[in-house]
């Protein structure tokens, strides 16, 4: 092979290697290929995993846990962490659900009282966010500590407000949110439309363009004049208020707001498992939503399938922490296999 | 470089005075700067060259004195009026978001929008961005052969040249680099004075912050010593050898 050929020929040879090495490294790829592979297996031990009405339980599940992922993903993605998210789901829940309990009980139409239940949490859980951002920006805490604090008040205010207990009663929101059409619900619908909206601006708006530098570099972020401050206080609202929907979802399923039950205080941790899983990093600056949607999937269907292949659910913790585990090694090999090229 | 008397300064600083608390940071600091001039700024640490970029760029907003940008006083509120008003600042090693690609970096609090409804709900032209970005970095004497690539698999004189190509492909007036040489090899080292000097040549004002003597004395038109908080000697380039400007700069000369 003369040299010139040789020279001619090497750079489409690799872009072709990089390429392949690309979709075997891109942890998007790789989490379908897993995903796919545990809803096969699930179905081959247990049949009826594959049932329509399990697959509408699983869409319900993932939807549950998929806003609090994505609002995760925000926040990591931007250099922070929020282990808020879970309690404020539940705190969320328990004062919409005590708020609205008067509409139910003089049958206003229950769409409205949906609707009244939804922008309460969504009130309450931006409020939550905002106590968060404040301590943040203001008072400089660290997000760790700062959400801490959240998470614990919030927490505690749930236990408070409810005494442990179920608070409202309205079987009209638990019999919509068994309708709509195939093995979607509306509710799923709602969900997947607003977890939609939130990847599109995540990855082509200059917010999301902001989120993505303010984590990678807060200070290049600052000195190209974007309002770092502002920002994060409206990634930590954004959090909060997409915390607050969750509650109202699981206020819809249950039928009451609950501190104990559908949302607890521990969401935080599998929120951001899934973000992990999704290949984001916890040092900010890196993650899809692609790959967050997908470690929310992965992480319902381990959650589910276990049960349908009898394992006791407590062993459920076990396996995810496995998960988390091969998903960051895999990313500490694919940043490697970069490095050498 | 001599100036004609009615030229009008590009940059001109008026009895500067900015306190940090009780400590004097800059005491009565003047100059004048005009376009395609290089400015060597000079000084030992604590000698206020940060306090001064911080001050032109609009970091830092001073107790008294006139900041005018080409015949125009401003009164900058935030970084983003300098840029505005056609100020670019590189600081030490933090210009670029090493996760973002070259063409994001180059783009970074400029992003061009799409057009219509899409641009208006925020959506922003990843494509045009990127085609114009590699259009503005070979307009000043940068070649990066793909800008989708992220900035952390650039090398570290690259990372400094495509900081460098940024500033200078939006600055209208000033760039102001802080130590843009520093961590850099020699052979990297002269692609970023060369860069320099490619800014000159498209009349810009280039204000040079570096502790490199040589490098200064190598690229500049004028130096500007600090001492203290002062201007200790504003002449050009050509008065200074690497020994006298060091005396200068602590002071042993006078």
């Amino acid at each position: 092979m003369s040299i010139s050929t040789d020279l001619a020929a090497t750079p489409e040879h690799n872009e072709s290697r990089t390429l392949v090495r690309r979709i075997l490294t891109n942890q998007q790829f790789v989490l379908f290929i897993v995903l796919v592979a545990l809803v096969i297996f699930f179905g081959s031990r247990n049949a009826l995993f594959f049932h329509v009405g399990e697959f509408s339980n699983l869409f319900t599940d993932f939807s549950g846990l998929v806003l609090i992922s994505l609002a995760e993903t925000y926040v990591i993605t931007a250099g922070g962490i929020d282990l808020a998210v879970g309690s404020t789901a539940a705190v969320s829940g328990v004062v919409a659900a005590g708020w609205i309990q008067p509409l139910v009980s003089h049958h206003v139409n229950q769409g409205l009282v949906l609707l009244a239940g939804t922008l309460a949490c969504a009130l309450i859980g931006a409020v939550a966010g905002g106590f968060s951002a404040l301590l943040i920006t203001a008072f400089d805490l660290v997000p760790f500590v700062a959400t801490l604090v959240t998470y614990s008040v919030g927490a505690g205010l749930a236990l408070v407000i409810s005494h442990g207990a179920p608070v409202g009663y309205n079987p009209g929101a638990i019999y919509w949110s068994a309708s709509g059409f195939g093995m979607i619900t509306w509710l799923v619908a709602i969900v997947l439309v607003v977890a939609v909206l939130l990847g599109l601006v995540l990855h082509l708006t200059a917010y999301g363009r902001y989120n993505f530098a303010i984590g990678s570099n807060e200070f290049a972020a600052r000195a190209a004049g974007i309002n770092v401050r502002r920002h994060l206080v409206s990634v930590y609202v954004l959090a909060g208020v997409l915390a607050g929907l969750t509650g109202m979802f699981f206020y819809i399923r249950s039928g009451s707001g609950a501190a104990t039950t559908g949302v607890t205080n521990s969401a935080n941790l599998v929120a951001i498992a899934a973000v992990v899983i999704g290949g984001a990093s916890l040092i900010g600056g890196v993650g899809r939503w692609a790959g967050t949607m997908l470690g929310a999937a992965i992480l319902t269907v381990v959650s589910d399938g276990l049960i349908f292949i009898n394992v006791p659910p407590t062993w459920i913790q076990v396996v995810v922490g496995a998960l988390i585990a091969v998903a960051a090694l895999l990313q500490t090999f694919r940043r490697r296999s970069r490095r050498l090229t | 470089m001599t100036q004609a008397p009615e030229r009008t300064p590009v940059l001109e600083l008026r009895n500067i005075n900015l306190h940090y608390g009780s400590i004097e940071a800059l005491h009565d600091v003047s100059f004048t700067a005009y376009a395609g001039e290089v400015i060597g700024l000079v000084g030992d640490n604590g000698a206020g060259k940060s306090s001064l970029i911080k001050t032109i760029s609009g970091v830092n907003v001073p107790d008294s004195g006139e900041i005018i940008v080409d015949g125009v006083p401003r009164h900058w509120r935030s970084p983003h009026d300098s840029m505005e008003a056609g100020i670019e600042t590189l600081y030490q090693d933090s210009g670029l978001a090493p996760d973002l690609t070259i063409g994001a970096n180059v783009f970074l609090g400029r992003e061009t929008r799409r057009k219509g409804l899409l641009g208006r709900l925020g959506v922003i032209d990843q494509k045009s961005m990127e085609r114009e970005a590699l259009e503005q970095l070979v307009r000043v004497g940068i070649t990066i052969p793909n800008t989708r690539r992220t900035v952390s698999e650039l090398s570290g004189g690259q990372r400094q040249a495509v900081a460098i190509g940024r500033a200078i492909a939006w600055a209208k007036h000033v760039i102001i680099l802080d130590e843009p040489t520093n961590h850099l090899g020699a052979r990297q080292a002269a692609e970023v004075l060369k860069v320099i000097k490619s800014a000159r040549e498209h009349g810009l004002c280039v204000l040079f912050i570096s502790h490199t003597l040589p490098h200064v004395l190598e690229v500049t038109d004028r130096i500007i010593v600090l001492r203290l908080g002062q201007v200790a000697r504003d002449a050009p380039t050509s008065e200074f050898t690497v020994e006298s400007l060091l005396g200068t700069i602590t002071g042993l000369n006078e």
